[in-house]
């Protein structure tokens, strides 16, 4: 069967305005589109029809083979009461039907005629469509007394102990061929793009399984996907058998032709026999299920030879196929539920590991992993500025673009349900052509905005993933007038188009569970981000009361030493009460007083270096080292000494007051400690690549830009390399090179730590020393 | 404000010895007002409110960490007085800290100095705080 040739458009159908006929008519590739399939004028020949007027029974209509079953031409027949065909008895038993059975569109068997010549006995069914009652028979051919009463209730009690969809659909499929004898039982089900699979199977054993594989929507087209919302069953015991035409062929009270959708025996379309035919099914029942009033699936029967479907037989299919319609929804909803606890407890498996862990990497590098739950190709996580990936994804600059595309749509930042589904990206998103085999479907959804992290599932191109029912490895089986185009190979063929770029679909629970899952990380975060805010207002409290505490107690330390520094002052001014010596020793308090202010000043201002926040910014360090040559008093070229800054500085993020404080208090240090000759200080940076091999230099400063503070003074031993960044470590004696409380060098190394940093000295005593340090923050400019 | 003999200078201060230094200050610099001296906030709030109006303090030296109501709640008491508010008011204390600076200046003060270690720096200190604000500076006449 085709949908995919489209008749020219103005080409005038064989038939006309006339009724049809399968057997007169037939259709071609290019109008079988048109086809009126439930007035097809013809039935199977192994059966034959009568159609009756309903007021007074009279047979308006015969099958053309009447004469086989009843001995009587249609001519013969026609316009003679039904009596004459089912006998008195017969016509009671059919009133009493049509009068009291719901046969409206719904054919019932009404009675069996006893065996007639070479017929044998038939089993009659009848119905009513548009005004007419409508008389099927065919041969009872009940060969042994088979108890499909009991076929069914064994069959009923095995469905319904089946544990989800799948297992229910396979057990329908195997009570089916158990009740028929077929040579091959199918759950065909219909995916939202209408494309199908075999979904259970039940078989012969020395066949091919069929399960699994996939067929395109052509294969069952729409006009035949109509019929089965209609009917309950469609028998086709000979496909490749005769047919035979009513006379007349259109009803000679209304000229219309007779409406067949609901009779048994409706001849099929030549483009479905040969279908079947190119397949090797010599016969076929089909019977739909139905899930809120749209086709599910159907219930597909093939054999490979003429058969013959008895009435009770198939009654017996049809109530399986309504049981089975009936009990579908629980079915599928217990299979989803059971999709989603697997989901939701894979899922809540990997949020439970990122708390322990405190990080969403959990997600990603350990079993059970994103893509345990999810039937996906692949998953990505953003997550700290990077991409974190599990199976089959796009690459990183692809799911970059792809990430940038996604925050610009609106459903993706939706307050309620932020989430972006597709089963075909390149619809919405053209460059996810370059990645469509792995990535046609995909279902993302945002964790934050601010820090743009998402969680994203890929699903490949279906025919990435996909057994195709026309696989091309199988070998071709003879084909019909129609050429290869009626078998399972072209059609896929034509529809491997209308896949190109296409995923499966995403399913509610999944896109559901997605979302559940970005609840629970989000609340994760949340959750952590509150601890940390915790965490930063005891530090931001201990800081503050830390540094009131520093000052207080400065305070109060400098209240007495005021006291004594005043009465020291007034003993010295009444200046004729002491002698030479007690005013040394009372100059000696006073200064000793000064000192212990200057010391409580620095520790001060030590214990604050540690815990004030940086303030970053882009500096450039040649004018912090002017403003800091400023601060200690010296200008570049002083007449006492020489600052040399042979290459101009970088720039770097740092924070400038901080900085400018180590470069002021180690140009300080190189003047204080110059040799008797006048100082020269030079100031200089080694980059990154001409970095390696300092002399001291600690591995952490290895790859980093180093800057440098170099004097020709005294030098310093280097036994003392370490004391000197002690607090209040003085080398030399308290007054000489121009004192000092010794914090100068240990407020250095805590401003150089705060940076992320290191200091360290290289020096031979009277050969000058060289202070080194790092500011590993990110060095934006190269100096100009 | 008349330079009546009668004016005042109120001075918060609980150190003993720092307050003979302002005493010894305006001796030098040959202030003659009267200096008056609270030893905690709340005195200090007492002597303003026991003040007729006519006579407020033409000068107020606050020390900021004092007992019983500190210098802080001093400093707000007098910037948030209609006839106060004029006054002068200089802060004068040890901490350094630069929560302290910012609050007084919030709440209005003129000026703010920490006390020196050294007698000979506290002294000149002092002497250019009375030099400045009882001399130089021209205030509003009295309403």
């Amino acid at each position: 069967m085709s949908t995919a040739v489209n008749p020219p458009p103005d080409a005038p159908l064989p038939w006309g305005s006339g009724p049809y006929s399968i057997k007169r008519h037939g259709v071609s590739l290019t109008n079988c589109d048109s086809e009126p399939v439930q007035t097809p004028g013809c039935i199977q020949a192994h059966g034959a029809l009568l159609v009756l007027r309903l007021s007074d029974l009279t047979i308006l209509q015969v099958s053309e083979n009447s004469a086989e079953f009843f001995g009587e031409t249609p001519e013969a027949l026609a316009g003679r009461k039904v009596e004459s065909v089912v006998g008195a008895e017969g016509v009671a038993r059919l009133r009493e039907v049509i009068e009291r059975e719901p046969i409206e569109r719904n054919s019932l068997y009404a009675l069996t005629l006893p065996a007639r010549g070479a017929a044998g006995a038939l089993d009659v069914c009848v119905h009513t469509v548009e005004g007419v009652a409508v008389v099927e028979c065919e041969a009872t051919g009940r060969g042994g007394a088979v108890d499909y009463f009991r076929g069914v209730k064994t069959a009923l009690g095995r469905m319904q102990a089946a544990n989800g969809l799948r297992e229910f659909c396979r057990r329908v499929a195997e009570e089916v061929r158990a009740l028929s004898g077929l040579d091959r039982v199918m759950i065909y089900r219909f995916h939202a793009d209408l494309h199908g699979e075999v979904f259970a199977e039940a078989k012969r054993g020395d066949l091919a399984p069929w399960l699994g594989l996939h067929y395109p929507e052509g294969d069952i087209p729409r006009p035949a996907r109509e019929i089965f919302k209609r009917i309950w069953i469609r028998p086709l015991p000979n496909a490749a058998g005769p047919l035979v035409e009513l006379v007349p062929l259109a009803n000679p009270d209304t000229g219309r032709p007779l409406n067949m959708t609901h009779c048994a025996l409706r001849g099929a379309s030549v483009m479905y026999t040969e279908y079947l035919a190119n397949m090797g099914v010599a016969a076929s029942l089909t019977l739909p299920i139905l899930r809120d009033g749209e086709l599910w699936g159907l219930i597909a029967c093939h054999h490979y030879t003429p058969t013959h479907f008895p009435y009770q037989m198939r009654a017996a299919c049809e109530f399986l196929a309504q049981v089975a319609t009936l009990q579908l929804k629980s079915a599928e909803q217990s299979e989803q539920l059971v999709y989603r606890l697997q989901l939701e407890g894979v899922h809540q498996q990997l949020v439970a590991k990122a708390a322990r862990d405190g990080d969403l990497m959990a997600l990603t590098d350990r079993q059970p992993s994103l893509l345990d739950a999810m039937e996906a190709g692949g998953a990505a996580l953003h997550h700290l500025d990077r991409w974190w990936c599990m199976g089959k994804t796009p690459e990183p600059a692809q799911l970059d673009a792809l990430a940038e595309w996604l925050h610009t749509r609106p459903d993706f930042a939706s307050a309620t349900r932020p989430v972006f589904v597709t089963d075909s990206l390149v619809r919405d998103y053209p460059e996810g052509a370059g990645f469509a085999d792995v990535a046609s479907g995909v279902l993302a959804v945002p964790l934050s905005r601010a820090r743009r992290a998402m969680i994203v599932w890929f699903r490949p191109e279906t025919n990435q993933t996909v057994n195709w029912g026309g696989n091309p490895h199988e070998k071709p089986l003879v084909t019909g007038p129609h050429g290869p185009r009626l078998t399972p190979r072209r059609s896929f063929e034509i529809f491997t188009e209308s896949v190109h770029q296409r995923s499966l679909p995403w399913t509610t629970v999944e896109i559901d569970s997605a979302l559940r899952l970005r609840l629970l990380v989000m609340e994760l975060v949340v959750s952590r981000a509150e601890r940390l805010a915790e965490l930063n207002a005891d530090l931001t409290r201990s800081n503050e009361e830390l540094d009131a505490f520093a000052y207080v107690a400065s305070h109060d330390l400098k209240e007495p030493l005021r006291g004594i520094h005043r009465y020291a002052h007034q003993l010295l001014a009444s200046a004729q009460t002491l002698d030479d010596e007690n005013r040394k020793r009372v100059e000696g308090l006073m200064r000793l007083t000064v000192r212990m202010d200057s010391l409580l000043d620095s520790l001060l201002h030590f214990s604050r270096v540690g815990r004030t926040t940086l303030e970053l910014e882009e500096v450039d360090l040649n004018e912090v080292v002017e403003e800091a040559l400023e601060m200690v008093g010296a200008r570049r070229s002083d007449g006492n000494f020489t600052v040399r800054v042979p290459r101009a500085l970088p720039s770097l993020h740092c924070d400038r007051v901080r900085v400018r404080e180590i470069f002021s208090n180690l140009l300080s240090n190189a003047l204080k400690y110059s040799a008797p000759a006048p100082a020269r200080i030079e100031i200089g940076y080694l980059p990154p690549e001409e970095s390696a091999s300092r002399p001291n230099a600690p591995a952490e400063s290895v790859g980093h830009t180093i800057f440098f503070v170099r004097d020709c003074g005294i030098g310093i031993e280097p036994r003392h390399f370490e004391q000197i960044f002690r607090m209040f470590k003085r080398l030399h004696g308290r007054d000489d090179y121009g004192g000092g409380v010794g914090a100068g060098l240990t407020i250095v190394q805590k401003l150089v730590q705060r940076h992320g940093g290191r200091v360290w000295v290289d020096s031979a005593v009277g050969a000058g020393s060289t202070f080194y340090f790092t500011l590993p923050c990110k060095q934006t400019t190269a100096p100009a | 404000m008349k330079r009546a003999h009668a004016a005042t200078v109120l001075v918060l201060e609980d150190c003993d010895e720092d307050f003979e230094t302002v005493l010894d200050a305006a001796r030098l610099a040959g202030v003659t007002h009267e200096i008056r001296r609270a030893i905690t906030g709340d005195e200090c709030v007492a002597l303003l409110r026991d003040f007729a109006p006519a006579v407020a303090p033409v000068l107020v030296l606050l020390d900021l960490n004092t007992p019983k109501g500190d210098g802080r709640e001093a400093l707000r008491y007098i910037k948030e007085h209609a006839r106060l508010r004029a006054v002068p008011l200089v802060v004068l204390t040890t901490s350094a800290n630069p929560r302290d600076l910012g609050f007084c200046y919030d709440c209005g003060a003129n000026a703010y100095h920490v006390k020196p270690v050294r007698h000979d720096e506290h002294l000149r200190v002092l002497g250019e705080i009375f030099g400045y604000w009882l001399r130089a500076v021209a205030l509003p006449q009295e309403r």
